[in-house]
Protein backbone atom coordinates (compact mmCIF):
# COMPACT_ATOMS: atom_id res chain seq x y z
CA UNK A 1 0.00 0.00 0.00
CA UNK A 2 2.58 2.64 0.90
CA UNK A 3 5.01 0.80 -1.81
CA UNK A 4 5.54 2.94 -4.83
CA UNK A 5 9.30 3.47 -3.90
CA UNK A 6 9.40 -0.93 -3.83
CA UNK A 7 7.20 -1.39 -6.25
CA UNK A 8 10.33 -0.31 -8.50
CA UNK A 9 12.78 -2.28 -7.36
CA UNK A 10 10.36 -5.18 -6.95
CA UNK A 11 9.46 -4.06 -10.89
CA UNK A 12 13.47 -4.46 -11.64
CA UNK A 13 14.13 -7.62 -9.93
CA UNK A 14 11.17 -9.44 -11.75
CA UNK A 15 12.90 -8.18 -14.78
CA UNK A 16 16.23 -9.62 -14.01
CA UNK A 17 14.54 -13.20 -12.99
CA UNK A 18 11.62 -13.02 -15.38
CA UNK A 19 12.97 -16.82 -16.48
CA UNK A 20 12.55 -17.94 -12.78
CA UNK A 21 9.93 -20.39 -13.53
CA UNK A 22 9.61 -21.07 -9.69
CA UNK A 23 8.94 -17.49 -8.56
CA UNK A 24 6.68 -17.06 -11.85
CA UNK A 25 4.84 -19.99 -10.25
CA UNK A 26 5.28 -18.66 -6.62
CA UNK A 27 4.08 -15.24 -7.54
CA UNK A 28 0.56 -17.16 -9.46
CA UNK A 29 -0.26 -19.19 -6.18
CA UNK A 30 0.28 -16.36 -3.72
CA UNK A 31 -2.14 -13.77 -5.69
CA UNK A 32 -4.92 -16.57 -6.24
CA UNK A 33 -4.46 -16.92 -2.94
CA UNK A 34 -4.85 -13.78 -1.66
CA UNK A 35 -7.72 -13.23 -3.72
CA UNK A 36 -9.61 -15.95 -1.78
CA UNK A 37 -8.43 -14.19 0.95
CA UNK A 38 -9.72 -10.44 0.35
CA UNK A 39 -13.38 -12.15 -1.08
CA UNK A 40 -15.10 -11.75 2.11
CA UNK A 41 -14.09 -8.47 2.72
CA UNK A 42 -15.43 -7.55 -0.80
CA UNK A 43 -18.20 -9.43 -0.55
CA UNK A 44 -18.64 -6.79 2.98
CA UNK A 45 -18.40 -4.10 1.08
CA UNK A 46 -20.04 -4.59 -1.60
CA UNK A 47 -23.54 -5.95 0.09
CA UNK A 48 -23.04 -2.79 2.00
CA UNK A 49 -24.11 -0.88 -1.04
CA UNK A 50 -26.37 -3.21 -2.41
CA UNK A 51 -30.34 -2.80 -1.50
CA UNK A 52 -31.97 -5.55 -0.08
CA UNK A 53 -33.44 -6.65 -3.46
CA UNK A 54 -30.35 -6.18 -5.38
CA UNK A 55 -28.67 -8.57 -2.92
CA UNK A 56 -31.43 -11.39 -4.10
CA UNK A 57 -31.45 -10.85 -7.86
CA UNK A 58 -27.78 -10.17 -8.20
CA UNK A 59 -24.53 -12.13 -7.99
CA UNK A 60 -22.72 -12.21 -4.74
CA UNK A 61 -19.26 -10.73 -6.26
CA UNK A 62 -21.31 -8.34 -8.93
CA UNK A 63 -20.33 -4.58 -7.85
CA UNK A 64 -23.56 -2.80 -6.53
CA UNK A 65 -25.28 -1.25 -9.46
CA UNK A 66 -27.05 1.22 -7.87
CA UNK A 67 -25.28 2.66 -5.04
CA UNK A 68 -27.68 2.51 -1.04
CA UNK A 69 -25.63 5.02 1.21
CA UNK A 70 -29.07 4.65 2.56
CA UNK A 71 -27.92 1.18 4.30
CA UNK A 72 -25.52 2.59 6.57
CA UNK A 73 -27.78 5.67 7.91
CA UNK A 74 -30.44 2.98 8.40
CA UNK A 75 -27.97 0.88 10.37
CA UNK A 76 -26.47 3.51 12.13
CA UNK A 77 -29.93 4.71 13.34
CA UNK A 78 -31.11 1.18 14.36
CA UNK A 79 -27.75 -0.19 15.51
CA UNK A 80 -27.74 2.71 18.22
CA UNK A 81 -24.53 3.32 16.57
CA UNK A 82 -24.38 6.86 18.06
CA UNK A 83 -24.29 5.44 21.63
CA UNK A 84 -21.90 2.73 20.73
CA UNK A 85 -19.67 4.70 18.25
CA UNK A 86 -19.06 7.38 21.39
CA UNK A 87 -18.34 4.90 23.71
CA UNK A 88 -15.86 3.07 21.90
CA UNK A 89 -14.32 6.51 20.88
CA UNK A 90 -14.39 7.59 24.73
CA UNK A 91 -12.76 4.63 25.96
CA UNK A 92 -10.32 3.77 23.35
CA UNK A 93 -9.03 7.20 23.49
CA UNK A 94 -8.64 7.17 26.93
CA UNK A 95 -7.02 3.95 27.62
CA UNK A 96 -4.58 3.51 24.65
CA UNK A 97 -2.48 6.72 25.17
CA UNK A 98 -2.92 6.18 29.50
CA UNK A 99 -1.42 2.85 28.94
CA UNK A 100 1.35 2.85 26.86
CA UNK A 101 2.60 5.97 29.18
CA UNK A 102 1.78 3.73 32.43
CA UNK A 103 4.12 0.95 29.60
CA UNK A 104 6.98 3.13 29.13
CA UNK A 105 7.22 4.31 32.46
CA UNK A 106 7.34 0.73 34.07
CA UNK A 107 9.85 -1.07 31.14
CA UNK A 108 12.05 2.03 31.67
CA UNK A 109 12.57 1.55 35.06
CA UNK A 110 12.74 -1.66 34.78
CA UNK A 111 15.16 -1.76 32.00
CA UNK A 112 17.38 0.98 33.48
CA UNK A 113 17.75 1.22 36.90
CA UNK A 114 19.19 -1.70 39.17
CA UNK A 115 16.06 -2.36 41.22
CA UNK A 116 16.75 -5.30 43.84
CA UNK A 117 13.48 -7.20 42.64
CA UNK A 118 13.96 -6.11 39.21
CA UNK A 119 14.30 -9.26 37.09
CA UNK A 120 11.18 -10.94 39.15
CA UNK A 121 9.08 -7.50 38.63
CA UNK A 122 9.62 -8.17 35.04
CA UNK A 123 8.75 -11.82 35.28
CA UNK A 124 5.94 -10.81 36.85
CA UNK A 125 4.73 -8.62 33.83
CA UNK A 126 5.64 -10.93 31.32
CA UNK A 127 3.26 -13.75 33.10
CA UNK A 128 0.24 -11.48 32.47
CA UNK A 129 0.74 -11.29 29.16
CA UNK A 130 0.41 -14.91 28.64
CA UNK A 131 -2.59 -15.08 30.58
CA UNK A 132 -6.17 -15.08 28.76
CA UNK A 133 -8.16 -12.73 30.37
CA UNK A 134 -11.09 -14.59 28.83
CA UNK A 135 -10.73 -16.99 30.92
CA UNK A 136 -11.57 -14.94 34.04
CA UNK A 137 -14.58 -13.17 33.21
CA UNK A 138 -16.54 -14.24 35.95
CA UNK A 139 -14.26 -12.98 39.13
CA UNK A 140 -12.82 -9.84 36.91
CA UNK A 141 -17.00 -9.01 36.88
CA UNK A 142 -17.02 -9.27 40.74
CA UNK A 143 -14.22 -7.03 41.32
CA UNK A 144 -15.26 -4.13 39.15
CA UNK A 145 -18.52 -4.83 40.45
CA UNK A 146 -17.28 -4.81 44.00
CA UNK A 147 -16.36 -1.42 43.01
CA UNK A 148 -19.16 -0.41 42.04
CA UNK A 149 -17.60 0.32 38.26
CA UNK A 150 -20.47 -2.10 36.15
CA UNK A 151 -21.47 0.43 33.40
CA UNK A 152 -19.03 2.66 34.13
CA UNK A 153 -16.45 3.97 31.91
CA UNK A 154 -13.47 3.30 34.45
CA UNK A 155 -15.03 0.06 35.31
CA UNK A 156 -13.57 -1.22 31.63
CA UNK A 157 -10.70 0.99 31.37
CA UNK A 158 -9.12 0.15 34.34
CA UNK A 159 -9.09 -3.85 33.23
CA UNK A 160 -8.16 -3.16 29.80
CA UNK A 161 -5.13 -1.66 31.36
CA UNK A 162 -4.11 -4.47 33.44
CA UNK A 163 -4.44 -6.62 30.39
CA UNK A 164 -2.48 -4.48 28.01
CA UNK A 165 -0.01 -3.27 30.00
CA UNK A 166 2.10 -6.64 30.89
CA UNK A 167 3.03 -7.25 26.89
CA UNK A 168 3.85 -3.89 26.17
CA UNK A 169 6.49 -3.63 29.25
CA UNK A 170 7.48 -6.79 27.96
CA UNK A 171 8.25 -5.29 24.29
CA UNK A 172 9.70 -1.72 25.48
CA UNK A 173 11.99 -3.64 27.87
CA UNK A 174 13.30 -5.33 25.46
CA UNK A 175 13.86 -1.88 23.01
CA UNK A 176 14.92 -0.24 26.53
CA UNK A 177 17.39 -2.68 27.11
CA UNK A 178 19.04 -2.24 23.58
CA UNK A 179 19.50 1.51 23.71
CA UNK A 180 23.82 2.12 24.41
CA UNK A 181 24.45 3.12 27.30
CA UNK A 182 26.18 6.02 26.50
CA UNK A 183 23.22 7.86 25.82
CA UNK A 184 21.85 8.69 28.94
CA UNK A 185 24.77 8.06 30.93
CA UNK A 186 26.08 11.31 30.80
CA UNK A 187 22.65 12.90 31.19
CA UNK A 188 21.99 11.19 34.37
CA UNK A 189 26.02 12.48 35.42
CA UNK A 190 25.19 15.74 34.84
CA UNK A 191 22.75 15.28 37.41
CA UNK A 192 19.66 14.70 35.42
CA UNK A 193 16.82 12.50 36.95
CA UNK A 194 15.70 9.41 35.77
CA UNK A 195 12.52 10.75 34.82
CA UNK A 196 14.45 13.64 32.90
CA UNK A 197 15.87 10.82 30.66
CA UNK A 198 12.79 8.70 30.42
CA UNK A 199 10.62 11.75 29.06
CA UNK A 200 13.64 13.69 26.94
CA UNK A 201 15.76 10.62 25.67
CA UNK A 202 13.68 7.48 25.91
CA UNK A 203 10.50 8.86 25.41
CA UNK A 204 11.63 9.69 21.80
CA UNK A 205 13.97 7.49 20.16
CA UNK A 206 10.74 4.84 20.97
CA UNK A 207 8.37 6.44 19.23
CA UNK A 208 8.42 3.83 16.13
CA UNK A 209 7.75 1.38 18.78
CA UNK A 210 5.29 3.30 20.40
CA UNK A 211 3.37 3.93 16.85
CA UNK A 212 3.87 -0.27 16.78
CA UNK A 213 2.33 -0.55 19.69
CA UNK A 214 -0.34 1.84 19.61
CA UNK A 215 -1.64 -0.10 16.35
CA UNK A 216 -1.88 -2.97 18.16
CA UNK A 217 -3.67 -1.25 21.11
CA UNK A 218 -5.75 0.70 19.77
CA UNK A 219 -7.46 -2.54 17.30
CA UNK A 220 -7.48 -4.85 20.42
CA UNK A 221 -9.33 -2.32 22.65
CA UNK A 222 -11.19 -1.38 19.49
CA UNK A 223 -12.47 -4.76 18.89
CA UNK A 224 -12.39 -5.81 22.22
CA UNK A 225 -15.56 -8.16 23.07
CA UNK A 226 -15.91 -10.47 26.18
CA UNK A 227 -14.79 -8.14 28.63
CA UNK A 228 -17.27 -5.70 27.65
CA UNK A 229 -20.27 -7.67 27.11
CA UNK A 230 -19.67 -8.80 31.15
CA UNK A 231 -19.17 -5.51 32.45
CA UNK A 232 -21.24 -2.78 30.28
CA UNK A 233 -25.06 -4.64 30.97
CA UNK A 234 -27.00 -1.16 30.29
CA UNK A 235 -27.40 -0.32 26.62
CA UNK A 236 -26.47 3.50 27.26
CA UNK A 237 -22.82 2.13 27.77
CA UNK A 238 -22.40 -0.50 24.79
CA UNK A 239 -19.27 -0.59 22.83
CA UNK A 240 -19.63 -0.94 18.80
CA UNK A 241 -18.47 -5.10 18.89
CA UNK A 242 -21.85 -5.55 21.71
CA UNK A 243 -23.98 -3.27 19.74
CA UNK A 244 -23.20 -5.29 16.30
CA UNK A 245 -24.20 -8.62 17.75
CA UNK A 246 -27.10 -7.41 19.05
CA UNK A 247 -27.76 -5.74 15.51
CA UNK A 248 -27.30 -9.41 13.96
CA UNK A 249 -29.62 -10.43 16.64
CA UNK A 250 -32.68 -8.31 15.62
CA UNK A 251 -32.05 -7.47 11.77
CA UNK A 252 -30.01 -10.15 10.87
CA UNK A 253 -32.36 -11.23 6.99
CA UNK A 254 -31.79 -7.31 6.40
CA UNK A 255 -28.43 -7.90 4.57
CA UNK A 256 -27.59 -4.96 3.23
CA UNK A 257 -27.87 -3.01 6.48
CA UNK A 258 -26.38 -5.65 8.23
CA UNK A 259 -23.04 -5.79 6.33
CA UNK A 260 -22.93 -1.73 6.39
CA UNK A 261 -22.77 -2.29 10.26
CA UNK A 262 -20.23 -4.62 10.08
CA UNK A 263 -17.97 -2.41 7.89
CA UNK A 264 -18.93 0.67 10.34
CA UNK A 265 -17.46 -1.38 13.17
CA UNK A 266 -14.57 -2.42 11.07
CA UNK A 267 -13.49 0.80 9.34
CA UNK A 268 -11.90 2.95 12.41
CA UNK A 269 -9.42 0.47 13.55
CA UNK A 270 -8.56 -0.32 9.44
CA UNK A 271 -7.84 3.00 8.95
CA UNK A 272 -5.86 3.34 11.79
CA UNK A 273 -3.67 0.68 10.51
CA UNK A 274 -3.25 1.62 7.45
CA UNK A 275 -1.93 5.24 8.96
CA UNK A 276 0.47 3.64 11.30
CA UNK A 277 1.55 0.89 9.27
CA UNK A 278 4.49 1.54 8.30
CA UNK A 279 6.00 1.54 11.16
CA UNK A 280 4.22 -1.78 12.09
CA UNK A 281 6.78 -4.38 11.17
CA UNK A 282 9.68 -2.18 11.36
CA UNK A 283 8.68 -1.49 15.47
CA UNK A 284 7.54 -4.64 16.32
CA UNK A 285 11.04 -6.69 15.42
CA UNK A 286 12.88 -4.39 17.06
CA UNK A 287 12.06 -5.75 20.69
CA UNK A 288 9.45 -8.72 19.65
CA UNK A 289 11.72 -11.44 17.70
CA UNK A 290 15.42 -11.60 18.80
CA UNK A 291 17.74 -14.18 17.49
CA UNK B 1 28.75 8.46 50.02
CA UNK B 2 26.63 10.19 46.96
CA UNK B 3 26.80 6.57 45.41
CA UNK B 4 24.45 5.58 48.09
CA UNK B 5 22.22 8.84 48.01
CA UNK B 6 21.78 8.29 44.44
CA UNK B 7 20.79 4.49 44.74
CA UNK B 8 18.42 5.64 47.25
CA UNK B 9 16.81 8.17 44.45
CA UNK B 10 16.73 6.17 41.88
CA UNK B 11 14.64 3.66 44.03
CA UNK B 12 11.81 5.81 44.77
CA UNK B 13 12.05 7.31 41.04
CA UNK B 14 11.49 3.54 39.98
CA UNK B 15 8.59 3.07 42.42
CA UNK B 16 6.96 5.93 40.79
CA UNK B 17 7.76 5.19 37.65
CA UNK B 18 6.74 1.18 37.85
CA UNK B 19 3.78 1.99 40.41
CA UNK B 20 0.96 2.94 38.15
CA UNK B 21 1.24 -0.03 35.40
CA UNK B 22 2.03 -2.17 38.85
CA UNK B 23 -0.76 -1.64 40.81
CA UNK B 24 -3.43 -1.30 38.05
CA UNK B 25 -1.87 -4.92 36.75
CA UNK B 26 -1.94 -6.47 40.21
CA UNK B 27 -5.48 -5.71 40.74
CA UNK B 28 -7.53 -6.23 38.15
CA UNK B 29 -5.40 -9.17 36.24
CA UNK B 30 -3.73 -10.74 39.37
CA UNK B 31 -6.67 -10.49 41.52
CA UNK B 32 -9.37 -12.00 39.30
CA UNK B 33 -6.72 -15.25 38.86
CA UNK B 34 -6.13 -15.31 42.74
CA UNK B 35 -10.26 -15.18 43.14
CA UNK B 36 -10.93 -17.52 40.78
CA UNK B 37 -8.98 -20.35 42.39
CA UNK B 38 -11.12 -19.09 45.71
CA UNK B 39 -14.24 -18.80 44.16
CA UNK B 40 -13.79 -22.50 42.87
CA UNK B 41 -14.25 -23.91 46.26
CA UNK B 42 -17.52 -21.73 46.90
CA UNK B 43 -21.04 -21.53 46.34
CA UNK B 44 -22.25 -18.09 45.15
CA UNK B 45 -25.16 -17.33 42.56
CA UNK B 46 -23.08 -13.86 42.40
CA UNK B 47 -25.53 -11.33 44.58
CA UNK B 48 -25.87 -13.11 48.29
CA UNK B 49 -23.76 -11.69 50.81
CA UNK B 50 -22.89 -14.97 51.85
CA UNK B 51 -20.34 -17.22 50.03
CA UNK B 52 -20.88 -21.35 51.10
CA UNK B 53 -17.38 -22.85 51.00
CA UNK B 54 -17.98 -25.96 50.01
CA UNK B 55 -14.47 -28.16 49.29
CA UNK B 56 -13.90 -29.69 46.05
CA UNK B 57 -18.09 -30.15 44.81
CA UNK B 58 -17.91 -27.97 42.16
CA UNK B 59 -14.69 -29.87 40.80
CA UNK B 60 -16.64 -33.26 41.87
CA UNK B 61 -19.76 -32.05 39.71
CA UNK B 62 -17.95 -31.02 36.76
CA UNK B 63 -15.76 -33.91 36.11
CA UNK B 64 -18.26 -36.82 36.85
CA UNK B 65 -21.92 -35.19 36.28
CA UNK B 66 -21.45 -32.03 33.41
CA UNK B 67 -21.50 -33.66 30.40
CA UNK B 68 -20.86 -30.63 28.71
CA UNK B 69 -17.71 -29.95 30.57
CA UNK B 70 -16.37 -33.26 28.42
CA UNK B 71 -17.57 -32.12 25.31
CA UNK B 72 -15.99 -28.57 25.81
CA UNK B 73 -13.03 -30.23 26.70
CA UNK B 74 -12.41 -32.14 23.55
CA UNK B 75 -13.54 -29.43 21.63
CA UNK B 76 -10.87 -26.90 22.96
CA UNK B 77 -8.72 -29.72 22.49
CA UNK B 78 -9.01 -30.31 18.97
CA UNK B 79 -9.07 -26.27 18.54
CA UNK B 80 -6.04 -26.03 20.12
CA UNK B 81 -4.11 -28.72 17.72
CA UNK B 82 -5.44 -27.34 14.86
CA UNK B 83 -4.93 -24.09 15.17
CA UNK B 84 -1.20 -24.83 16.11
CA UNK B 85 -0.92 -26.52 13.00
CA UNK B 86 -2.88 -24.45 10.35
CA UNK B 87 -2.56 -21.19 10.89
CA UNK B 88 1.12 -21.23 11.27
CA UNK B 89 2.24 -23.35 8.88
CA UNK B 90 -0.16 -21.37 6.30
CA UNK B 91 1.43 -18.21 7.96
CA UNK B 92 5.14 -19.43 7.58
CA UNK B 93 4.56 -20.28 3.78
CA UNK B 94 3.27 -16.92 2.75
CA UNK B 95 5.99 -15.17 4.72
CA UNK B 96 8.73 -17.51 3.18
CA UNK B 97 6.75 -16.72 -0.35
CA UNK B 98 6.27 -12.72 0.38
CA UNK B 99 10.08 -12.42 1.50
CA UNK B 100 11.13 -13.25 -2.14
CA UNK B 101 11.13 -10.11 -3.95
CA UNK B 102 7.36 -10.17 -6.38
CA UNK B 103 5.76 -7.91 -7.41
CA UNK B 104 3.14 -6.42 -5.45
CA UNK B 105 4.31 -8.08 -2.38
CA UNK B 106 3.55 -5.68 -0.28
CA UNK B 107 -0.23 -5.17 -1.14
CA UNK B 108 -0.57 -8.32 -0.48
CA UNK B 109 0.95 -8.84 2.96
CA UNK B 110 -1.38 -5.96 3.68
CA UNK B 111 -4.09 -7.83 2.14
CA UNK B 112 -3.28 -11.25 4.44
CA UNK B 113 -2.96 -9.17 7.19
CA UNK B 114 -6.03 -7.46 7.09
CA UNK B 115 -8.57 -10.13 9.17
CA UNK B 116 -6.40 -9.41 11.66
CA UNK B 117 -7.51 -6.16 12.39
CA UNK B 118 -11.27 -7.18 12.11
CA UNK B 119 -12.96 -7.53 15.13
CA UNK B 120 -13.36 -11.13 16.09
CA UNK B 121 -17.17 -9.93 16.55
CA UNK B 122 -17.34 -8.79 13.12
CA UNK B 123 -15.98 -12.09 11.58
CA UNK B 124 -18.47 -14.45 13.64
CA UNK B 125 -21.08 -11.81 11.90
CA UNK B 126 -19.08 -11.97 8.50
CA UNK B 127 -18.90 -15.94 8.18
CA UNK B 128 -22.24 -16.44 9.98
CA UNK B 129 -23.86 -15.07 6.89
CA UNK B 130 -21.53 -16.66 4.44
CA UNK B 131 -22.53 -20.27 5.97
CA UNK B 132 -25.91 -19.35 6.09
CA UNK B 133 -27.42 -22.38 4.46
CA UNK B 134 -30.41 -20.79 2.06
CA UNK B 135 -28.79 -17.18 1.26
CA UNK B 136 -24.98 -17.61 2.19
CA UNK B 137 -22.31 -16.88 -0.10
CA UNK B 138 -20.74 -21.37 0.24
CA UNK B 139 -24.12 -22.78 -0.54
CA UNK B 140 -24.62 -20.04 -3.55
CA UNK B 141 -21.24 -20.59 -4.95
CA UNK B 142 -21.58 -24.48 -4.84
CA UNK B 143 -24.61 -24.44 -6.51
CA UNK B 144 -23.63 -22.01 -9.44
CA UNK B 145 -20.77 -24.93 -10.10
CA UNK B 146 -23.39 -27.43 -9.95
CA UNK B 147 -21.81 -29.08 -6.62
CA UNK B 148 -25.04 -29.29 -4.92
CA UNK B 149 -24.24 -32.66 -3.55
CA UNK B 150 -21.90 -30.37 -1.46
CA UNK B 151 -24.29 -28.01 -0.10
CA UNK B 152 -24.07 -28.03 3.71
CA UNK B 153 -25.91 -26.62 7.08
CA UNK B 154 -22.46 -25.57 7.84
CA UNK B 155 -23.13 -24.36 11.17
CA UNK B 156 -26.10 -26.24 11.82
CA UNK B 157 -24.74 -29.94 11.45
CA UNK B 158 -23.29 -31.20 14.42
CA UNK B 159 -20.69 -32.80 12.99
CA UNK B 160 -18.87 -29.72 11.18
CA UNK B 161 -19.84 -27.01 12.93
CA UNK B 162 -16.88 -26.70 14.73
CA UNK B 163 -14.79 -27.11 11.52
CA UNK B 164 -16.86 -24.76 9.82
CA UNK B 165 -16.41 -22.40 12.60
CA UNK B 166 -12.16 -23.16 12.23
CA UNK B 167 -11.87 -22.24 8.61
CA UNK B 168 -13.22 -18.44 9.85
CA UNK B 169 -10.61 -18.66 12.97
CA UNK B 170 -7.63 -19.37 10.13
CA UNK B 171 -8.43 -16.61 7.94
CA UNK B 172 -8.58 -13.83 10.64
CA UNK B 173 -5.64 -15.54 12.27
CA UNK B 174 -2.98 -16.79 9.12
CA UNK B 175 -1.43 -12.97 9.06
CA UNK B 176 -0.51 -12.70 12.29
CA UNK B 177 1.33 -15.76 12.37
CA UNK B 178 2.46 -14.62 8.54
CA UNK B 179 3.69 -11.36 10.50
CA UNK B 180 5.75 -12.73 13.13
CA UNK B 181 8.12 -15.05 10.42
CA UNK B 182 8.31 -12.08 8.45
CA UNK B 183 10.00 -9.93 11.14
CA UNK B 184 11.83 -13.40 12.12
CA UNK B 185 13.15 -13.75 8.27
CA UNK B 186 14.75 -10.69 8.64
CA UNK B 187 17.45 -11.63 10.42
CA UNK B 188 18.23 -14.47 8.12
CA UNK B 189 21.47 -14.04 6.91
CA UNK B 190 20.46 -13.64 3.28
CA UNK B 191 24.04 -13.61 2.29
CA UNK B 192 24.03 -17.57 3.75
CA UNK B 193 21.01 -18.62 1.38
CA UNK B 194 22.89 -17.23 -1.35
CA UNK B 195 26.11 -19.28 -0.40
CA UNK B 196 24.34 -21.99 0.02
CA UNK B 197 22.84 -21.71 -3.25
CA UNK B 198 26.00 -20.86 -5.14
CA UNK B 199 27.32 -24.14 -3.52
CA UNK B 200 24.20 -26.03 -5.21
CA UNK B 201 22.26 -26.58 -2.73
CA UNK B 202 18.10 -26.54 -4.20
CA UNK B 203 15.74 -24.40 -2.13
CA UNK B 204 14.41 -27.10 -0.06
CA UNK B 205 17.95 -27.96 1.01
CA UNK B 206 18.78 -24.04 1.80
CA UNK B 207 15.38 -23.65 3.53
CA UNK B 208 16.25 -26.82 5.49
CA UNK B 209 19.57 -26.21 6.30
CA UNK B 210 19.62 -22.38 6.80
CA UNK B 211 16.84 -20.87 7.00
CA UNK B 212 14.46 -23.26 9.46
CA UNK B 213 17.36 -23.46 11.94
CA UNK B 214 17.45 -19.06 12.16
CA UNK B 215 13.60 -19.06 12.58
CA UNK B 216 14.27 -21.40 15.65
CA UNK B 217 13.40 -19.03 17.95
CA UNK B 218 10.46 -17.49 15.92
CA UNK B 219 9.01 -20.65 15.75
CA UNK B 220 8.70 -21.62 19.16
CA UNK B 221 6.97 -17.97 19.92
CA UNK B 222 4.91 -18.58 17.26
CA UNK B 223 3.53 -21.64 18.64
CA UNK B 224 3.29 -20.54 21.76
CA UNK B 225 1.37 -17.94 21.18
CA UNK B 226 -0.94 -19.67 18.74
CA UNK B 227 -1.72 -21.47 21.88
CA UNK B 228 -2.59 -19.33 24.30
CA UNK B 229 -4.90 -17.34 21.48
CA UNK B 230 -6.75 -20.79 20.66
CA UNK B 231 -7.59 -21.11 24.49
CA UNK B 232 -8.96 -17.88 24.50
CA UNK B 233 -11.17 -18.65 21.54
CA UNK B 234 -14.73 -16.85 22.90
CA UNK B 235 -15.96 -14.33 20.69
CA UNK B 236 -15.78 -15.72 17.62
CA UNK B 237 -17.99 -19.06 19.33
CA UNK B 238 -20.10 -16.77 21.06
CA UNK B 239 -20.89 -14.94 17.79
CA UNK B 240 -21.31 -17.71 15.46
CA UNK B 241 -22.63 -20.29 17.37
CA UNK B 242 -23.51 -19.77 20.64
CA UNK B 243 -22.26 -23.11 21.34
CA UNK B 244 -24.40 -25.05 19.88
CA UNK B 245 -26.41 -26.93 18.03
CA UNK B 246 -26.30 -28.60 21.28
CA UNK B 247 -23.18 -27.84 22.83
CA UNK B 248 -21.78 -29.19 19.51
CA UNK B 249 -18.52 -26.35 19.36
CA UNK B 250 -18.94 -25.76 23.14
CA UNK B 251 -15.67 -24.47 24.91
CA UNK B 252 -13.84 -23.99 28.20
CA UNK B 253 -13.93 -20.40 28.20
CA UNK B 254 -17.07 -19.62 26.80
CA UNK B 255 -18.75 -22.91 29.20
CA UNK B 256 -17.18 -20.86 31.98
CA UNK B 257 -18.57 -17.36 31.07
CA UNK B 258 -21.79 -19.28 30.78
CA UNK B 259 -21.78 -20.99 33.87
CA UNK B 260 -21.03 -17.89 36.19
CA UNK B 261 -23.12 -15.21 33.73
CA UNK B 262 -25.61 -17.02 32.49
CA UNK B 263 -26.79 -19.85 34.86
CA UNK B 264 -25.25 -18.01 37.75
CA UNK B 265 -23.51 -20.27 39.12
CA UNK B 266 -19.72 -19.06 40.17
CA UNK B 267 -18.41 -21.56 41.79
CA UNK B 268 -18.96 -23.97 38.88
CA UNK B 269 -18.07 -21.86 36.20
CA UNK B 270 -14.54 -20.69 38.02
CA UNK B 271 -13.83 -24.67 38.90
CA UNK B 272 -13.84 -24.93 35.18
CA UNK B 273 -11.58 -21.45 34.52
CA UNK B 274 -9.25 -23.02 37.22
CA UNK B 275 -8.98 -26.07 35.07
CA UNK B 276 -8.66 -23.76 31.83
CA UNK B 277 -5.86 -21.72 33.76
CA UNK B 278 -3.32 -24.79 34.55
CA UNK B 279 -3.45 -26.04 31.05
CA UNK B 280 -2.52 -22.68 29.99
CA UNK B 281 -0.03 -22.67 33.05
CA UNK B 282 1.52 -26.19 31.62
CA UNK B 283 2.10 -24.44 28.34
CA UNK B 284 3.25 -20.97 29.53
CA UNK B 285 5.44 -21.77 32.78
CA UNK B 286 8.09 -24.02 30.52
CA UNK B 287 8.13 -21.23 27.69
CA UNK B 288 8.84 -18.78 30.14
CA UNK B 289 11.35 -20.71 31.89
CA UNK B 290 12.93 -21.08 28.40
CA UNK B 291 12.96 -17.40 27.25
CA UNK B 292 14.38 -16.43 30.69
CA UNK B 293 17.56 -19.06 30.06
CA UNK B 294 17.60 -17.53 26.19
CA UNK B 295 18.39 -14.04 27.90
CA UNK B 296 20.42 -15.13 30.44
CA UNK B 297 22.65 -16.42 27.68
CA UNK B 298 22.61 -13.52 25.38
CA UNK B 299 23.96 -11.33 28.40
Amino acid sequence: MTASGTRFEDDMVLVKRRRDPFLILLWIVLVTFALVWIAPVVLIAFTALKSNAEVMATSAFAPPETVAWSNFSGAWARGNFATTFTNSAIITVIKVPLGLIFSAMAAYALARIRLKFGKLLLLFFLFGAMIPFQVMLAPIFTLVNGFGLIDTYPGVILPYLAFGVPYQVFILHGFFKAVPKELSEAALIDGASHVTVFRRIFLPISLPVLAALLILDFVSTWNEFAMALVLLQDRHMWTLPLGLMSFQGQFSTDYGQLNAAIAMTVIPAVLVYMIFQRYFVSGLTSGAVKG
Amino acid sequence: MLNSKVMQSSRTQALLLIGPALVVYATFAIWPMIEVVFLSFQHWNGLDPQREWVGLENYQYILTKDPVFWIALRNTITWTLLAVLFPPTIGLLLALGLNEQLFGRVPMRAIYYLPVIIAPIAVATMWKWMYDPFFGLFNQVLTNIGLQAWIKDWLGDREIALYSMFVAYTWQYVGFSMVLFLAGLQSVDRSLVEAARIDGANRWQSFKHVTLPALRVTIAIVLVLSTISSLKAFDIVYGMTGGGPAQSTQMLALWAFMQSMQIFDFGRGSAISVILLLVTLTIVVPYLRWSQRDEGASE
